[in-house]
């Protein structure tokens, strides 16, 4: 059974590699550089997180169903795809006054 | 200072309900060995965790963020065969017990099981400790001032308060009777284990090495809230997400049936043994 699961998650991997967009987002003291992104609907993006502070930072969005935490200096990408037109926040879980927002057209 | 102390409760909750629910289950079926191992395996994660924190966080850091996140999934899906397979044997113990507890020395757990619950103490404590490890070492690093020892103290109290959440969850199932007790625990794992398959799904996604499929098959944050203190416990312990995607539904609820089927057939492989002679029972 688990075997047939992860055929299926195989069969999905392949089919994950299409064209992507990278967008660079910073993380500074001040927030989130540029604080506000734009995309086409149902473009694959992959956000590139920079955290340019001294201390680890956690880039968080429950509308992105996304979070990951970025030690300090470092860049992790976080893929998003197929989303339909809307705002969706995102902000830094470890100092909750950094906001930003992804803005689906 | 609050918000340090709700950060720490929320990184902590998880792996305080994962380890709570197996102390309590050893508890309840008089399983000492058991549970050393459980704290044997929590309190390793933990220098682990500081470890990895440590060796990411470091100017000179030797493991690259993404090569983290995937030996972070993979420790989830690795805690998620271990446990259906726990399920498996807990079910079958469960069994055995009926309401009579005197029979427990026969049942001694083995070595493989015995390994088995210390991983699962270590995947859920792992997860969350690496991610609390590198909060505090923010908080420190940030306030060099005297304020510092202060925050350090509110993290240590979410995390004690985490703790004490776990204990009263699960203080209430002290009311159950035996059979009861291990049905409910049984399948509570099985919610765990289903979630914990969820987020290993999530976090490959968000590599990229995934298809979501759909990013949002539907939204139920206008009923819970995922930064609600019921989002947050339900999130620690079955995986809950206001917005889950397509895929993570899948694995969730494809995870589910499997489990049953599984559960299912050992139990009609029991009742054809015990037919065939009650004698072999004492296995």
């Amino acid at each position: 059974m688990s075997a047939l699961a992860l055929g299926l998650l195989l069969v999905l991997a392949a089919a994950v590699r299409a064209e992507e967009r990278s967008v660079a987002l910073a993380v500074a003291e001040h927030g989130f550089t540029p604080p506000e992104i734009e995309a086409a609907a149902g473009e694959r993006l992959r956000l590139e997180v920079t955290n340019q502070t001294a201390v680890a930072i956690e880039f968080e969005s429950f509308e992105l169903n996304r979070e990951r935490v970025v030690p300090p200096g470092r860049t992790v990408a976080v893929y998003v795809s197929g989303l339909s037109p809307g705002r969706y926040e995102f902000f830094d879980d470890f100092h909750q006054e950094r906001r930003g927002a992804l803005v689906v057209k | 200072m609050i918000e340090t102390l709700l950060i720490m409760w929320r990184e902590s909750l998880e792996a305080a309900l994962i380890v709570g629910i197996l102390l309590t289950y050893l508890a309840r079926s008089g399983e000492r060995a058991g549970m050393r191992y459980v704290w044997a395996g929590a309190l390793g994660a933990v220098v682990a965790a500081v470890a990895m924190g440590v060796a990411s966080n470091g100017a000179a850091a030797r493991l690259g963020p993404d090569a983290q996140e995937v030996l972070q999934a993979g420790v989830l899906l690795l805690a998620v065969g271990v446990l259906s397979w726990m399920v498996l044997w807990m079910h079958r113990n469960a069994r055995q017990i009926g309401g009579d507890l005197r029979r427990r020395a026969d049942r001694a757990l083995a070595t493989g099981r015995l390994v088995g619950l210390a991983a699962i103490a270590f995947a859920a404590v792992f997860r969350e400790g690496v991610e609390a490890v590198l909060f505090l070492w923010g908080v420190v690093v940030q306030r060099a001032d005297a304020s510092a020892p202060a925050l350090l103290a509110a993290g240590a109290a979410g995390a004690a308060l985490a703790a004490a959440t776990a204990w009263l969850f699960f203080r209430g199932f002290a009311f159950l009777n035996l059979q009861t007790f291990f049905r409910v625990t049984g399948i509570l794992l099985l919610l765990v284990a289903a979630g914990l398959l969820t987020a290993g799904v999530n976090k490959l996604i968000g590599l990229g090495y995934l298809s979501p499929i759909e990013p949002q098959v539907w939204n139920t944050a206008w009923l819970l809230r995922d930064d609600s203190v019921l989002g947050a416990l339900l999130g620690a312990l079955i995986g809950y997400r206001s917005r889950p995607s397509l895929l993570e539904v899948l694995a969730f609820s494809t995870y589910l049936p499997a489990m049953g089927w599984a559960l299912h057939r050992a139990d009609v492989a029991a009742r054809s043994a015990s037919e065939r002679g009650p004698a072999r029972s004492a296995a």
